[in-house]
């Protein structure tokens, strides 16, 4: 047999299993998630089933937060921030929300959770001992209108179409870096976006986005006030922790 | 020439001064880090013993100013070492916001030598070491308590002198250390803080140890750990182990001894859990 044709056969055999992987994933070939038709969330999370209202955040927000005592928030020291997962909205136009619309809306989400969240953990960059993992994905981004070129400053580049975020939902999942086990949830819905659109990569900076630029960054607070109040020592944790503390002043403070 | 060897000098000094650095020389006691941060107040015989034997077990040799209780690590602990357990003149570029002294020269000295009227010599006194009320007591202890970001990895603890506080512990959390010193300032009836709070730095060897100590703990010691705390800290500095907190018993005590000795790559456990005295019927 000719040795390139084997070669050839075993080419073909690989390419096709490297399309039918893509295809039993889930991940259309653009890359592009999206919310499938009818559903409530996007699947970003494993489990839906846990979150609950939390009385310190509105009635758009659900969420878990693990009371084992191993595996709970105050057992972590450090965070980890991935990078932020995208859904595209049921019915948009994927074609209008290239990559490169996706990645601007991502990194600036990105840049504010960490920004947000390092007030309650210090920020690492590697899974390790004692170190969370912060997973978080913007879900039902829609693509708006055509971006005049006069919106985008000289010096800054206009996205092909300008990325709504009127009716954007965050989901976060908080897990061991190591274990992947999960310690804390959170489904925002509460709709901070709406009429904001972003219409350049570099946006942040630019007056015209200021409305999506703030809106990011309440739901990135909202994740920090989710995570603050979780730390707060509350009923009989509070008891706990007071008839636990000890000072070894004690005993000079009293003058014995 | 002059004008020009003037203008050096005030820059120099304009420069030490932005680092927030002062050079001086002062009188200090030659303590262990463990020590200093735990056996608050005079200089008392047990405190002696204490610094000698930690320094001896692996704990850092530090300074402790006398004049104001603030604890100063050193860059060449070699100079201090063999003055452990005594008292020293220092002389050299003092840090108090980072609570680090560059050492020029050190020279021990006998308590005797410091003047009466020298505020460090008021502060070797037992009688200095009385809260001004224990009501001031009772709301500095509920707010250290009460803050939110602490974990079994921290520890903060006080003493007062008079109406001031001198706040002292390990925290992996920078936020902690400012956190107990605004809420403390904010207590009505305290005057000055002396920030002593060491902000240990999160190794991944460190942190692997935490994470094991913790682990071997909870294992046989379950009942001191809860959801949201523990009655056991566990302080992980440079390879060394610091148990802190409090236990039902001495057998509690000692297991949990064991239990961090078997951790690996941990150098040393000092444990200085107290045993909680049972309540009389």
């Amino acid at each position: 047999m000719n040795p390139r044709n084997n070669c050839f056969k075993t080419l073909s055999i690989c390419m096709a299993a490297a399309v039918m992987l893509g295809a039993c994933s889930g991940t259309a070939p653009s890359g592009i998630k999206k919310i499938a038709a009818g559903q409530e969330h996007s699947g970003f999370l494993k489990d839906y089933s846990a979150l609950k209202p939390n009385p310190n955040l509105d009635a758009d927000a659900l969420t878990f937060v693990s009371t084992d005592a191993q595996k709970n928030l105050r057992g972590y020291l450090a965070i980890m921030v991935d990078p932020i997962d995208i859904y595209v909205a049921t019915n948009a136009d994927e074609s209008k929300i290239p990559e490169s619309s996706r990645a601007a809306v991502a990194k600036y989400f990105h840049h504010a959770l960490v920004k947000a969240v390092s007030d309650a953990y210090p920020i690492v960059d590697a899974p390790g001992p004692l170190v969370l993992r912060l997973r978080a994905a913007l879900v039902g981004i829609d693509a708006g209108g055509a971006v005049n070129a006069g919106d985008v400053p000289e010096g800054g580049k206009a996205l092909a179409n300008a990325v709504n975020i009127g009716k954007v939902a965050v989901e976060m999942e908080l897990v061991d870096s190591e274990t992947g086990e999960r310690v804390a949830a959170m489904v925002d819905k509460a709709s901070l976006g709406s009429g904001a659109e972003v219409g350049a990569e570099q946006f942040s900076r630019m007056q015209k986005f200021a409305a999506a630029r703030e809106a990011f960054d309440e739901w990135a607070a909202r994740v920090w006030l989710f995570l603050d109040s979780s730390m707060q020592l509350t009923g009989e944790d509070a008891d706990k922790a007071l008839k636990a503390y000890v000072s070894y002043g004690s005993e000079a403070e009293t003058g014995k | 020439m002059k004008n020009t060897f003037v203008a050096f000098a005030c820059l120099a000094l304009a420069g030490l001064q932005s680092n927030g650095a002062e050079i001086s020389t002062f009188h200090a006691y030659v303590d262990s880090d463990l020590c200093a941060r735990l056996m608050l107040g005079p200089i008392t015989d047990s405190r002696v013993q204490c610094s000698l034997q930690t320094v001896k077990e692996g704990s850092s040799p530090v300074l402790v100013r006398l004049k104001d209780n603030v604890v100063l690590t050193v860059n060449k602990q070699k100079m201090i070492k063999e003055h452990v357990g005594k008292f020293a003149e220092v002389n050299g570029e003092a840090k108090l916001k980072a609570g680090t002294v560059k050492l020029d020269a050190v020279k021990p000295v006998e308590m005797g030598a410091i003047p009466s009227g020298d505020s460090g010599r008021r502060l070797l006194d037992v009688r200095m070491y009385k809260a001004a009320s224990p009501q001031i007591v009772e709301k500095v202890r509920h707010e250290l308590a009460m803050m939110p970001y602490i974990t079994q990895f921290d520890f903060i603890s006080f003493t007062m002198v008079g109406s001031d506080v001198i706040l002292t512990g390990w925290t992996v959390r920078q936020t902690n250390r400012s956190e107990a010193f605004n809420r403390v300032k904010s207590i009505e009836g305290v005057q000055n803080i002396t920030n002593n709070i060491e902000v240990l730095p999160l190794g991944m060897n460190d942190n692997q140890i935490r994470a094991a100590a913790r682990a071997a703990l909870q294992r046989t010691l379950s009942r001191y750990f809860w959801g949201s705390g523990s009655d056991i800290k566990i302080i992980v500095q440079n390879g060394n182990i610091i148990l802190l907190g409090a236990v039902a018993t001495k057998a509690d005590s000692d297991l949990a001894t064991i239990q961090c000795n078997s951790v690996p790559m941990a150098f040393h456990v000092f444990n200085m859990l107290k045993v909680r005295t049972p309540a009389k019927s």
